[in-house]
């Protein structure tokens, strides 16, 4: 008897170590983010063909508008009061030292990117008008939505950004940013604390092309 | 709660005709309402589904046969993989991923679900069994743990699941440590009790052997009710 028990809690003991070790990566990460995250560095993630709109796009999919150069990008939407507000002036200082550093010759060009998942309201003209007022440069920095709404749902899964209604009639989502490299693939996904950090991942990311 | 009433508790969720009850929970939590009514917040998701499936369960296996009972008490030797399993369960549920996981993957639904279940019988059928200082290292591991967990997910600056708002984790985290501080504080209670008990019935042992003492105590401590 003793020896049976002894043998089942063994059992017992590998089966939940196991399940531990696989839902947090071999107890590297504890959240289903730091889990994205990490799988994303893994393994990066095409970006799928969504229909985008917006300015100045160089072509209307999403794949084929990060594709031939290294895309840091993030996700807000327009009518947002709170967070997206501390996202917008984290990418007018990412434009900043994109307009204050050149490039390195024959290196992919970096651009940024606000993707809207607020597709139904952030129309092109929307954008166009919010890129603005944060005093956005098209050529560096373009906005975009994606109008239909199913390929909007596609999108987010994708990427694993999740949107939920907050209490203030808002929406929370895992703010982050996102790095596009020049084959239209996600590689990398940077806390927005880790402005620094995604900057020169993707400065280094461009200049391997040549 | 005390000795008395906990027993009585562990002895109500092995009654057998609370099976049928229990399987009727387990069936009203897997409808897919009751899915989304407790899983659309984090606190209900983790101190109120959580423990329903526990619940169900426990009356669940109130209704297992006597030889099935036995059957299971042999690889169950003083209840000790009994409460090994349970504590694994709640340990790896408490993973904050779980939570997000369960929402978007059936596969990790199930199983939670399957593994809580399981938690449920396995207290259900070990309890007893396990004596005091076996349930006192369960219930220190597990409550401190849920003291410690509960802390962490009150304090975090940042949003651990993406499927949920921070003020829902903190509310999570705040229940889950005042359940774990009354938990043990109820459990200790019982404890002294139980032990202030047993100390008084060692006196009152000791004392036969003074027969005169011992009948002197008797008549003061417990009257007869015949007598006014």
């Amino acid at each position: 008897m003793v020896l049976r028990t002894a043998l089942i809690s063994l059992l017992v003991a590998i089966g939940g170590y196991a399940a531990a070790s696989w839902l947090t990566h071999d107890f590297r990460v504890w959240t289903e983010e730091g889990a994205r995250r990490l799988e994303v560095a893994l393994a990066p993630v095409p970006l799928p063909e969504v229909a985008l709109q917006g300015t100045r796009l160089p072509a209307p999919t999403l794949a084929a508008t990060a594709r031939g150069s290294v895309t840091i990008a993030d996700f807000f939407y327009t009518r947002c009061q709170t967070v997206c507000l501390s996202l917008g002036s984290t990418f007018q200082q990412l434009q900043a030292r994109l307009q204050t550093e050149p490039q390195d010759e024959g290196a992919a060009p970096l651009r940024l990117l606000s993707l809207s998942f607020d597709g139904a309201h952030d129309s092109a003209a929307v954008l166009q008008a919010y890129a603005g007022k944060l005093g956005a440069d098209p050529d560096l920095w373009r906005f975009a939505s994606v109008p239909d709404a199913a390929q909007q749902r596609a999108l987010l899964e994708r990427l694993g950004v999740v949107v939920i209604p907050d209490e203030l009639g808002e929406f929370e989502h895992n703010a982050a940013l996102l790095v596009f490299d020049a084959r239209g693939r996600m590689v990398r996904v940077f806390d927005l604390a880790e402005q620094e950090l995604a900057l020169n991942y993707a400065r280094q990311l461009a200049s391997k092309r040549s | 709660m005390n000795g008395h009433g906990g027993r009585r508790l562990i002895a109500l969720l092995g009654d057998r005709r609370l099976a049928w009850p229990g399987l009727l929970l387990a069936a009203v939590l897997a409808l897919p309402a009751a899915r989304t009514l407790l899983e659309a917040s984090m606190w209900r998701h983790m101190v109120l589904q959580y423990p329903l499936w526990m619940l169900s369960g426990a009356l669940l296996a109130g209704g297992l046969s006597g030889r099935m009972r036995e059957r299971l008490a042999r690889w169950n030797a003083s209840g000790i993989s009994g409460l090994l399993l349970a504590g694994t369960v709640i340990t790896v549920l408490m993973i904050p991923r779980v939570l997000d996981l369960a929402l978007v993957a059936p596969a990790v639904e199930l199983a939670k679900c399957g593994a809580l279940l399981a938690a449920g019988a396995a207290l259900r059928l070990s309890w007893r069994q396990a004596g005091l200082v076996a349930q006192g290292f369960f219930l220190g591991n597990m409550l401190l743990m849920g003291a410690v967990v509960g802390q962490l997910y009150a304090q975090s600056p940042l949003r651990l699941c993406n499927a949920y708002l921070l003020g829902d984790q903190e509310r999570l985290g705040q229940w889950l440590t005042a359940i774990s501080t009354t938990v043990a504080l109820l459990w200790l209670a019982q404890v002294f009790w139980w032990v202030a008990r047993r100390d008084a019935d060692t006196g009152r042992m000791a004392g036969t052997q003074a027969p005169q003492d011992a009948a002197a105590r008797e008549g003061a401590s417990a009257p007869s009710p015949q007598s006014p």
